[in-house]
């Protein structure tokens, strides 16, 4: 004789009856083949276009590892990862921490919160094409309107101009950065804040904590894995940016401002070199994967973040 | 009165037989084009250039093309970063949907070596396609020769003399209180550039700060000397090498090819490049060939070289405040070696696409497009113009311009431009080079480092070989 308890358990198998093996394979079916066509195709034919001559549109001899031995003893490519280092660890900490900070601004209810939310999101929902130009517009040499009416006026500089100093240009370039990303690392850790239970603040109110003790204790605990994952989808972001870069200095003075992303569309679309631009876009995935991998485990087992 | 009769006959007679030449060559010209194009008429062929105040003008000459053969041209037109990439991508892609793409002289060492671009032989040697009157001798012969052909074949005709044209500030090299000053202080009179070196007089002496005195008036801003072309990429190093280097007696490449970067002759050039950068705006490193009119057309520097066709988009009034106020002339040369001047160059061609799939028809276009006719009305219409015809210069609209001194000027850099050598690997070596010139022009590297770097960055790029084809 069955149980009521038996009899509850049972329920919901008999209201849903079981689905074939193959169901959930089929619902993932439209996105797997999309990002196998978008995606895993074209990586796997850079890989292989990687261990060949292709120069000019035309696939030539194999050559292994030549592509890479080449790369790797080129003083531009390693230029360009010293460039694309410092712009990701100068901006996005600045980003990360200028955004956190304002994500607590904003969760005190500051007055007119609900007119400054969507005017944060304008930065990033512009695109980058949009940003280098506008930043263009403020500072480029002698016609720019922060570079003419600031920085020339008041004599803080007159010697050169920002994008045409090799000194100052990549810096201009973090700035326009944190420009753009900060507002949305900031209502990014806003949303968080906004879904952290209020229990554990009540708790520690009634223990005496003061706001920082709450904020160490429990905020930052409770935020981490949302922070893990923003930081690191930004600092990913941050590595390959391309579009401001491309607009305001392609790469220049010199080449003090050459991303590996500038220096493979070059490679690609300037130099028709296409064996080594894919060597290059590859060696930059085994880095990242390098990275996030260990970055993965790292966030899980230290940080209780994925 | 039978006399005057005779007299009338006569020289009617004598009219008939001396004067036809002209009207009815142009109408055979059209007949020609009427009959080769009768076997394309009613196909359409898709043309890539790039957009300067030359191709405005001849788009409105395109479609009589359409109406003499019957052959509809989609005539396309992008900025010359853009027709650059778009036009090689399509060409190095094997697509073909450009049947025709503008080329920049220095790209066509990396296109022939790809081999992507359609011999003309063919056509040539083809009596229903050639046209008999095209007259190519007429053509200006050193840019031409050195441009449309390599190798024993032909890869299109001229179609744009795109050069290099010293311009100035007539009226701040005309103020007496300028021009005064000037002697005082240099024992010559203020005078355009002829030598490098004055050039360089002249870029110092203007260079000012906001509240100095210029030509009698107190400045608002600061006042550069000179401005020149100083983004990586673009023309800036073809700048350097041929206005600079060529003029100081040295050379980038050896007649075989090999790189001589690091002669004295080149160290004295881009020492002369680094000073001359110290009197322009703080922005020069940003500066393209088409921010260096722009800047020039503003008014907040004294001269410059600049490409000529962007000077025709200047210079005229209600576009610049200084119109009419400009004077042009030679490139200068290095003192002492004004017999063996030279002026940066950009002689281009428009070539059929090897995967064009109207190639007749595109030849029939190409061909047209550089005949006289054409060009005259090109010329005529555009109130002057770049001519790649000797002719041109005798037509009423350069001859008796208003602006004289820049005709002038278009010509002595046509006669002694030619097409810089073809080299498969030009992308990646300007770009390296134009950094150095950056880096040199900006003080990050002294004259002497520039030229030992950029030695090696052609030996490594050339692998040891020829640089050129």
């Amino acid at each position: 004789m069955a149980s009521a308890g038996d009899t509850i358990l049972d329920a919901p198998a008999r209201a849903a009856p079981r689905e074939p093996a193959w169901y959930p394979y089929l619902l993932i079916a439209p996105a797997m083949l999309m990002l196998v066509v978008v995606s895993l195709v074209p990586f796997l034919y850079a890989i292989w276009l990687s261990f060949h001559e292709a120069k000019f549109g035309r696939v030539k001899d194999f050559v292994g590892f030549d592509n890479y031995l080449t790369l790797l003893t080129d003083g531009r490519f390693w230029n360009s990862i010293g460039v694309a280092a410092t712009f990701v660890f100068i901006a996005v900490p600045i980003e990360f921490m200028l955004g956190l900070a304002g994500a607590l601004v904003l969760n005190q209810n500051v007055r007119g919160r609900s007119l400054l939310i969507p005017l944060l999101f304008m930065p990033a929902m512009m695109a980058p094409i949009v940003v280098g130009l506008l930043w263009k517009i403020m500072l480029a040499g002698s016609w720019g309107f922060f570079s003419y009416n600031v920085l020339e006026r008041f004599h803080i500089l007159t010697d050169t101009s920002v994008f045409a100093s090799p000194d100052l240009a990549l810096y201009a370039l973090i700035f326009v950065d944190i420009w753009q990303w900060t507002p949305f690392m900031m209502l990014a850790f806003f949303a968080g804040l906004q879904a952290l239970p209020l229990g554990p603040y009540r708790a520690a109110a009634v223990d005496g904590a003061n706001p920082f003790q709450m904020f160490l204790h429990i905020t930052l605990p409770l935020m981490t894995p949302l922070l893990a994952v923003i930081g690191l989808l930004r600092f990913i972001d941050a590595f390959k940016v391309f579009d401001t870069i491309y607009i305001l200095t392609n790469g220049g003075p010199g080449t003090s401002t050459e991303t590996p992303s500038i220096l493979a569309n070059k490679m690609t679309f300037e130099f028709w070199n296409i064996g080594e631009a894919s060597a290059l876009a590859v060696l930059v995935w085994i880095a990242f994967f390098a990275f996030c991998s260990v970055f993965y485990q790292v966030a899980k087992k230290r940080l209780n973040a994925f | 009165m039978t006399r005057k009769i005779w007299c009338f006959a006569a020289a009617l007679a004598a009219t008939t037989v001396l004067a036809p030449p002209l009207r009815p060559a142009l109408a055979d010209e059209a007949a020609f084009y009427a009959k080769a194009a009768a076997p394309y008429k009613g196909t359409t062929i898709r043309v890539l250039d790039e957009i300067t105040p030359l191709q405005e003008t001849l788009s409105k000459i395109v479609p009589d093309f359409e109406k003499e053969t019957g052959i509809k041209v989609e005539w396309e037109l992008l900025n010359h970063f853009e027709v650059i990439n778009k036009g090689q991508a399509d060409m190095l892609s094997g697509r073909g949907h450009y049947d025709a793409i503008m080329l920049h002289g220095s790209q066509l060492g990396p296109m022939l070596s790809a081999g992507v671009i359609l011999p003309l032989d063919g056509f040539v040697a083809d009596p229903k396609l050639m046209d008999p009157g095209l007259n190519a001798a007429d053509f200006i012969a050193a840019p031409y020769k050195t441009t449309a052909f390599y190798d024993g074949k032909q890869y299109g005709f001229i179609n744009w003399n795109y050069n290099h044209v010293y311009w100035a500030r007539a009226d701040l090299l005309n103020d007496p209180t300028e021009k005064a000053a000037f002697k005082a202080k240099y024992g010559y009179d203020l005078a355009p550039a002829k030598t490098i070196e004055q050039m360089r007089d002249i870029a110092q002496f203007f260079t000012r700060k906001k509240g100095e005195m210029l030509a009698g008036k107190p400045l608002e801003s600061d006042f550069y000397g000179i401005v020149l072309e100083g983004i990586k990429g673009g023309s800036t190093f073809s700048n350097l090498w041929v206005n600079f280097i060529e003029n100081y007696g040295g050379d980038v490449l050896d007649k075989d090819g090999k790189p001589t970067f690091d002669t004295p002759q080149v160290v004295a050039a881009l020492k002369m490049w680094r000073e001359l950068w110290t009197y322009a705006p703080p922005g020069i490193a940003e500066y393209s060939l088409v921010d260096v009119p722009t800047v020039m057309g503003n008014g907040i520097a004294a001269q410059s070289l600049a490409w000529s066709d962007f000077v025709l988009g200047i210079d005229k009034p209600g576009v610049s405040p200084y119109a009419g106020k400009f004077v042009y002339g030679p490139v200068p040369a290095k003192a002492g070696n004004e017999a063996h001047r030279h002026a940066d160059a950009e002689p281009s061609v428009t070539v059929i696409n090897a995967a064009s799939k109207q190639p007749q028809a595109t030849f029939l276009f190409l061909q047209w497009l550089a005949d006289k006719r054409q060009q005259d009305k090109l010329i005529e219409m555009g109130q002057g113009g770049v001519p790649i015809r000797e002719s041109s210069w005798a037509l009423p609209a350069i001859k008796d311009s208003t602006n004289p001194t820049l005709f002038a000027a278009m010509k002595s850099s046509l006669d002694v431009a030619v097409a810089r050598p073809k080299m498969e690997k030009y992308p990646e070596m300007f770009d390296a080079m134009s950094g150095i010139a950056q880096q040199v022009g900006l003080g990050k590297m002294t004259p002497e480092e520039g030229a030992k770097e950029g030695q090696a960055t052609l030996l490594k790029l050339c692998g040891g070989k020829s640089c050129t084809l």
